[in-house]
């Protein structure tokens, strides 16, 4: 046997492994198929208890079975290939929204949850405070405020919800929540980061959501401010939206989501 | 081909497994004891991160106790050779940490494209063994120290097999210069699953490479499972003290020995206890006879 055919053989073990459906190697016997039992057996529930971990909440809120239907779904069509088992919940969001269509607030219910697990072990940043923006900014000019850039925390994530995340958490804490019940009156937002070591998160409205995520993408204030104004803004609309950008600014900083100016 | 690495100088401490139920136990001594372990194990993976909780909780533990850190992912037997971000990560967390040793399992768990977070046996052949050695040549010279690899227990064997498991792991020790994690209790539990003698294994061993043992208890066989599966969820049995005290009396110097717990894991007192039989049976069996 060359060094291809172990691998070669690796290969069509780990195939059993994955799937309990594909037939034996030639040469094995009934101990050998005893023995693949115990791994893919090992394997599933290595799986099952990762996602169950990690989406706590969402077993919590979907049920035990659904739960297991959804991550045995995941675990078919998403088979983990990291070194880390933790990255085994990439894509369970996109799993919920298959087999929970229904339902759309479970898969951003696991969206959050995915992203608060990514935030605990995010790098350690220091925040900028008040005080160091303040003499960061002291000589700013009108141009010098629309370049600046804002530097995040690590991973910190926000993104549009239609579901009042903060209800669900909430009454899944006190006991159960019923499916379906948390549909927001607009589109919300979702802003999530970490407080020292908590991962947090709060409810804001869409317009901040997007506002933030324009800066994840690279968007200077002045960018962010026209964003908010919309298109066609006259010279009201653009002050309202500099002012809205200046309150987001500050509660950003008073959360410690910032870490640094570009 | 084996390259120049430092030894490793035998240790004679007893310790546990560092799990999250325990933390605050490790963590909230105050001005009291720390607690009576001579050393932790912790798995590597969970602290290869870049930030956070755990990893402030580790360093606060590696501020009272040494830390042995042990890793179930390196997948030493691929045929595919060793992952480059996972051996970047694990060599940034030896040098965050200053281990008594890095360890890991003979076995391997991903291909190119998957990964089975689990132990998967090897065929133990010469053209496995050659994977394996070329693999831990270019793990030790990545971090730049030796490691310790350990025995598997194992659910089935391969037709091709064309030597026993301890002969596998006297030529890998023997052609790479690393060291051996005895896992008394894999070597129970696979003995019982293959039909090997467990005393043979003992005998056949390089036991002058081991620096360590593990303990730990698995699920017996059944009436509808011959098998006995390696779970981790509940005490050591007495057929594998038995068998640790046999590994005891062979072993020519002083090992670590660790209780493993990584299921139904009880308050950190009931784990204490059982590390203490260890420490009493180690001190047995090395009570020198008088003339």
């Amino acid at each position: 046997m060359s060094a291809a055919d172990l691998a070669q053989q690796q290969a069509a073990f780990m195939a059993q492994v994955l799937n309990e459906n594909a037939a034996l190697p030639a040469g094995w016997g009934n101990s050998q198929a005893a023995g693949m039992q115990v791994y893919r057996g090992n394997y599933r529930s290595a799986l099952m208890d990762a996602l169950g971990d990690t989406f706590e909440r969402v077993k919590q809120y979907v049920g035990d079975a659904p739960f297991a239907q959804v991550a045995a779904h995941h675990a078919i069509t998403n088979p983990p290939a990291s070194w880390t088992i933790d990255d085994a919940g990439a894509g369970f969001e996109d799993s919920c929204a298959q087999l929970f269509g229904n339902n759309p607030e479970v898969a951003e219910l696991a969206w959050l949850e995915w992203t608060m697990l990514g935030l605990a072990t995010a790098p350690d940043a220091e925040p900028l405070n008040g005080e160091d923006f303040g003499s960061a900014t002291a000589e700013f000019g009108d141009e010098d405020w629309g370049a600046m850039k804002l530097v995040l925390a690590p991973r910190t994530a926000a993104r549009e919800v239609a579901h009042d995340l903060t209800a669900i958490w909430n009454s899944l804490g006190e006991g159960g929540a019923e499916l379906g019940e948390f549909t927001l009156e607009g589109p919300g937002g979702c802003l999530v980061w970490r407080e020292g070591e908590q991962p947090v998160f709060i409810m804001v409205n869409a317009e901040q959501a997007r506002a933030f995520r324009a800066v994840q993408n690279g968007a200077s204030y002045g960018e962010i401010c026209m964003v908010l104004a919309g298109d066609n803004a006259g010279e009201q609309d653009i002050a309202d939206a500099a002012m809205r950008a200046g309150a987001m600014l500050g509660g950003w900083l008073n959360d410690g989501l910032i870490i640094g100016l570009a | 081909m084996q390259t120049s690495h430092d030894t490793i100088a035998p240790f004679g401490g007893f310790g546990l497994g560092l799990r999250r139920t325990h933390y605050e136990d490790f963590l909230e001594r105050g001005d009291g004891p720390d607690v009576p372990v001579d050393f932790v194990e912790v798995i590597s993976e969970n602290y290869m991160i870049e930030g956070g909780r755990q990893l402030r909780i580790l360093e606060a533990v590696r501020e009272k106790h040494p830390v042995i850190i042990h890793g179930v992912s390196m997948s030493i037997g691929s045929a595919g050779g060793l992952d480059a971000d996972y051996l970047d990560k694990l060599k940034v967390l030896e040098r965050r940490i200053d281990p008594l040793w890095v360890s890991d399992h003979l076995c391997w768990t991903r291909t190119s494209a998957h990964n089975s977070h689990d132990l998967l046996p090897l065929p133990l052949t010469g053209e496995a063994l050659d994977a394996v050695c070329a693999n831990i040549d270019r793990a030790q010279d990545h971090l730049g120290r030796p490691m310790l690899f350990e025995n598997p227990s194992s659910y089935l064997t391969f037709p091709e097999d064309e030597l026993t498991e301890w002969e596998f792991l006297s030529e890998m020790a023997r052609r790479t210069g690393c060291y051996l994690l005895l896992d008394v209790n894999n070597i129970y539990v696979s003995s019982q699953n293959h039909g090997f003698s467990a005393d043979d294994y003992l005998a056949g061993l390089p036991l002058e490479r081991v620096r360590q043992i593990h303990l730990a208890g698995h699920d017996p066989a059944t009436e509808h499972r011959d098998i006995i599966i390696d779970t981790h969820d509940r005490e050591v049995c007495d057929a594998v003290w038995a068998l640790y005290a046999k590994a005891m009396r062979m072993l020519p110097g002083p090992v670590a020995t660790m209780i493993e717990r990584d299921d139904n894991i009880p308050p950190l007192g009931e784990l204490l206890a059982e590390l203490e039989r260890a420490r009493g049976l180690a001190d047995d069996v090395r009570e020198p006879v008088p003339a």
